[in-house]
């Protein structure tokens, strides 16, 4: 109970002070609409090839905005030297992260909440509740990943480089079944259910992984 | 000499005799021709890199469960010597893969997971190299390593999970005639043998740089025109 109580005002505290600044969802959404632009020109996007190419600029879009949003979740408490007060007191590492995986999985939510109509408008894909879910079911993986990844190379040298080198490999197979998810929603073959369920054990497998790793991560 | 130049000519000597046994023993395949002859280091040295990926993960374990340094350098040495592995593995497939599906790559299954396999545990040579050296190192790596493996079964199921133009399993259903499954087999062996010892040689390079004063564990020497001129040197008129 004590620690879902920390996690949930760690996770209260950053996206409070994301409230306040507004700094990294505006920039977010705005960069995820300019993905689309550049992928137009990338692609030479017509009416026929959109649907093909569309599932392939979301998850392009969705994981660099990933990068970013899970990125910043550690390197801001790192710059302001925040991270050591927060380690130091008697919170199990695994609430803190918890905490920190979450505001940053609300972060990118929200910036969801951008790309997917962005991409219906644009590309002229069809919108609908599946696909959000298909989005978000990875969301909840890719931030456990993210988040743990993020908070080892805000410790590092070199942690912008550093931070896709390490996650992207481990993403593959969120990006495999959300792939499939959203290439069915949008007209290909395959089956929805099949690639929902990879997606929930996928989920499952490295919330756990991550929130056991956490302690060794969180610990200087 | 040392125990240490023993172990790598003996090591050397039997991958000598495996290639002979490759290149003279085995039958060539009535369909592939000689290229086929590939296949033995090809899959010996996949088996090689997933138990040094093994020696890895069992290390990590090791060292965040009891802070234990012999688990650390183990998990180094095994990292290592698993990328040099996958290296062979991947580059031998490619040879294979030109004359035989006419293309040096396809982004199949098992391809692409040995690839990603690659990068991961390159990946954790590099988080080695940028975290600062000792405790942090030592952690992140290990958190890195056991994660890492996960990707080691995907690879070796990759072509039961999905369809894949890559040749399925030939040990265990029993599809290569003796002379062939003899080769192999050996083939394998002296791999391990040689991936063992390539293993201990490392482990003792990094005890040795362990040992070092803090400070001086500089992995690679810099280039001549830095180095610090040592002491017949100075004043030598040239």
């Amino acid at each position: 109970m004590r620690s879902i109580a920390i996690a949930l005002t760690v996770a209260r505290k950053d996206l409070l002070s994301e409230w306040r600044s507004r700094e990294l969802v505006p920039a977010l959404a705005q960069f995820v609409v300019l993905a689309l632009v550049i992928a137009n020109f990338g692609f030479q996007i017509d009416s026929r090839s959109a649907p093909a190419i569309a599932p392939g600029v979301l998850w392009l879009a969705l994981v660099f905005a990933g990068l970013v949003a899970f990125g910043r979740a550690f390197a801001a408490e790192k710059e302001q030297a925040s991270l050591e007060q927060v380690i130091l007191t008697s919170a199990p590492a695994a609430a803190i992260f918890a905490g920190k995986a979450l505001a940053a999985a609300a972060l990118l939510v929200l910036c969801e909440a951008v790309l997917l109509p962005a991409l219906s408008l644009f590309f002229g894909t069809p919108l609908s509740i599946a696909l959000a879910a298909a989005v978000f079911l990875a969301t909840i993986g890719m931030a456990a990943l993210g988040c743990l990844f993020a908070a080892m190379v805000a410790q590092l040298r070199a942690r912008e480089v550093m931070l896709p080198l390490l996650t992207l490999p481990l993403w593959i197979p969120f990006i495999v079944a959300g792939g499939q998810a959203v290439q069915v929603m949008m007209g290909g073959g395959g089956s929805y259910g099949q690639a929902l369920w990879l997606l929930i054990d996928f989920d499952i497998l490295f919330v756990v992984l991550t929130s056991l790793a956490a302690r060794f991560v969180l610990d200087e | 000499m040392n125990r240490y130049l023993v172990a790598a000519a003996a090591a050397v000597a039997l991958m000598i005799v495996a290639a002979a046994f490759i290149f003279l023993f085995a039958p060539t395949d009535a369909l592939q021709g000689p290229v086929q002859r590939i296949f033995y280091l090809h899959v010996s040295s996949a088996i090689a890199a997933f138990v040094s990926f093994a020696v890895v993960v069992v290390g990590s374990v090791a060292y965040l469960w009891r802070e234990s340094i012999v688990g650390d350098r183990v998990a180094r040495s095994g990292a290592l010597v698993g990328v040099v592995f996958t290296t062979v593995t991947l580059v031998m497939g490619m040879m294979w893969a030109k004359p035989i599906w006419g293309t040096f790559w396809t982004w199949d299954a098992r391809l692409t997971s040995t690839l990603v396999l690659w990068i991961i545990y390159a990946g954790y040579l590099l988080v080695r190299r940028l975290a600062a050296p000792g405790r942090q190192a030592a952690r992140f790596a290990a958190v890195v390593g056991i994660f890492g493996f996960v990707d080691v079964p995907v690879v070796y199921f990759s072509v039961t999970w999905w369809r894949t133009v890559h040749p399925g399993p030939v040990i265990a259903t029993d599809a290569l005639p003796p002379e062939m499954l003899f080769t192999f087999l050996f083939t394998m062996a002296c791999t391990l043998v040689l991936a063992a010892v390539m293993i201990a040689i490392r482990y003792r390079i990094e005890a040795l740089t362990d040992a070092l004063p803090v400070g001086m564990a500089v992995r690679t020497p810099p280039p001549a025109s830095l180095r610090e001129p040592t002491s017949p040197q100075v004043g030598r008129i040239s």
